[in-house]
């Protein structure tokens, strides 16, 4: 994916639906369709703030059927790097955004027999589309929304209305907690479980799936990783032959790309593995932070992905 | 045409423990026994308690029974077996139907976290799982170890007539009487080799009759 591939979008809906939370709809500059996609899809959203351009992904939230516009969900991040804020302060109706094409890495099971689907907080926002293929498939399943405080609880009116029983709310403030090993415990076989929420949420639920007996090809989850802020290395592009600063707030890729080198990504949230780069050198240590590297391939630090991760070192050479 | 050195062949592996799963559901036809004894030992070494949530539907071979005997599915000498390695739930049945249909019903009823063994020859893991397959059991669910005869189904792409017990190369179908070339094209739908029509070029002209599958 790169820039050239991008799709100008205007700004034709804002709406505040919780404290933290906006919902954005995102129509195409001079009409027509969007392109198709699947419940679950992401897009990476092009900013260009003041001083750097910020590339984020959001899952796309609306109804598949439904391509003339696009719905997003941005939930204003305490630690931004600057992306969550810029959507929620700079963003106004009529502002112009570019997107890459939506890409899926958390679609549903075609041929599971029932559907388990998790959220916690802003995780929402995948499921929701997801839920809009679900409708009318006949296909059995339940969704298990946790949130903050009812204030907190967004798009709530559109899955009450949508999903009636089927919705099941848990409010931390009233200490209400999903169950999530007799839930668990007790599915069909042939059920898939779909988890989108903080980090802690998602390793739960994989653990407990797995403590059941639940193999691995029926537990689904996408957790996109802000890349950490940390301390400033020096890194070196092997085959463009440049040296490229990487400062504390800006991730690994952002500064590959400012020097003007591409490389290839999709999610930039360490999940889909696109970014995956070669290490020829290495005087310290790699700080991984994605979700795709096995322990093993971690420990080893001959890879890495410069989306979200970093390193703390003397010398870094990529193969770049 | 393409006879051998196609992909969808299956490919088995001998079966192995998967102590991760809560429940253990296990299918074998005669010699089948064997593989699945062994597994019950891992599982003994294991952990015990896999013993307790393990189930055997199980068709003993008609041979194994002692001389002279009338033929009788709950004293099978394989039944017993499993039995004596200490599984509380044991069930024989008379042939191959049965068993399906009582692991259809027991799939219904099944839990995730379940994991399925089969052992047998290849045409019985066939059956099992294409009823699997029906209940969204994925690969890491499954464990087959194909053992006695390699006698195929095969599947009149002409008819859609189904021959069982095929150990030739070639073979009249059951349906349409064309003689049908065996190839190792599967399917896991069907549960069977494709066949099709040898002579349809040159009418009558077969290549020697070989036993192959055996």
């Amino acid at each position: 994916m790169n820039d050239a591939q991008t799709i100008a979008v205007e700004v034709v809906g804002i709406e505040q639906v919780t404290p933290l939370i906006k919902h954005f709809k995102l129509a195409p500059v001079g009409g027509g369709l969007l392109p198709v996609f699947s419940g679950g899809s992401h897009i990476i959203v092009v900013m260009q703030a003041k001083d750097r351009v910020h590339k984020n992904p959001y899952s796309l939230l609306g109804s598949p059927s439904q391509l003339t516009t696009y719905e997003i969900g941005v939930r204003r991040m305490e630690e931004s790097r600057g992306g969550s804020h810029f959507m929620h302060d700079a963003v106004k109706l009529g502002s112009r955004l570019e997107i890459a094409h939506p890409v899926n890495l958390f679609g549903l099971d075609k041929i599971a027999r029932k559907h388990v689907l998790i959220a916690g907080g802003i995780g929402i926002t995948p499921i929701l589309a997801q839920l809009e293929d679900l409708h009318g498939g006949g296909v059995p399943y339940e969704l298990h929304y946790s949130v903050r405080s009812a204030e907190h609880a967004a798009f709530l009116e559109r899955l009450r209305r949508r999903e009636g029983a089927r919705l099941h709310i848990y409010y931390d403030s009233d200490g209400q907690l999903i169950p999530f090993e007799p839930l668990l415990a007790a599915q069909p076989l042939g059920t898939h479980v779909y988890v989108c929420g903080p980090a802690g949420m998602i390793k739960h639920v994989i653990g407990t799936a797995q403590a059941s007996g639940w193999p691995d090809s029926h537990i689904h989850w996408e957790q996109f990783s802000a890349p950490p802020v940390g301390d400033a290395f020096e890194v070196f592009l092997a085959r463009s032959k440049i040296s490229v600063h990487v400062p504390p707030d800006q991730s690994l890729l952002e500064s590959i790309e400012a020097a003007g080198v591409e490389v290839p990504y999709l999610c930039r949230g360490g999940v889909c593995g696109f970014c995956h780069t070669r290490v020829l050198e290495l005087d310290g240590e790699l700080m991984h932070n994605d979700h795709f590297l096995s322990n093993a391939d971690k420990a080893n630090a001959k890879n890495i992905m410069p989306c979200v991760s970093r390193a703390r070192c003397k010398r870094l050479v990529l193969d770049l | 045409m393409l006879v051998t050195g196609i992909k969808s062949k299956p490919v088995y592996a001998p079966l192995q423990a998967d102590t991760r799963g809560r429940y253990h559901l296990m299918l074998g036809l005669g010699v089948g026994a064997a593989p699945l004894l062994r597994v019950i030992d891992e599982m003994r070494a294991a952990a015990a308690s896999g013993l307790k949530t393990t189930r055997v539907l199980f068709v003993p071979d008609p041979g194994a029974a002692p001389p002279g005997a009338a033929p009788d599915a709950q004293a099978a000498p394989e039944v017993v077996a499993f039995k004596a390695a200490g599984i509380g739930d044991v069930q024989a049945f008379g042939g191959t139907a049965a068993l399906l249909e009582q692991f259809r019903t027991t799939l219904a009823q099944s839990l995730m976290g379940t994991r399925l063994y089969v052992a047998g020859p290849e045409s019985f893991i066939g059956l099992a799982m294409k009823i699997a397959l029906e209940f969204n059991l994925n690969k890491d669910e499954i464990r087959a170890e194909e053992c006695g005869s390699l006698a195929r189904r095969v599947y009149c792409i002409h008819c859609r007539t189904t021959t069982e017990f095929v150990r030739t190369n070639i073979v009249r179908c059951a349906g349409c009487a064309r003689w049908l070339l065996v190839r190792d094209h599967y399917s896991r739908r069907l549960a069977a080799y494709m066949g099709v029509m040898v002579d349809a070029e040159a009418p009558g002209e077969l290549p020697p009759l070989k036993e192959v599958f055996l």
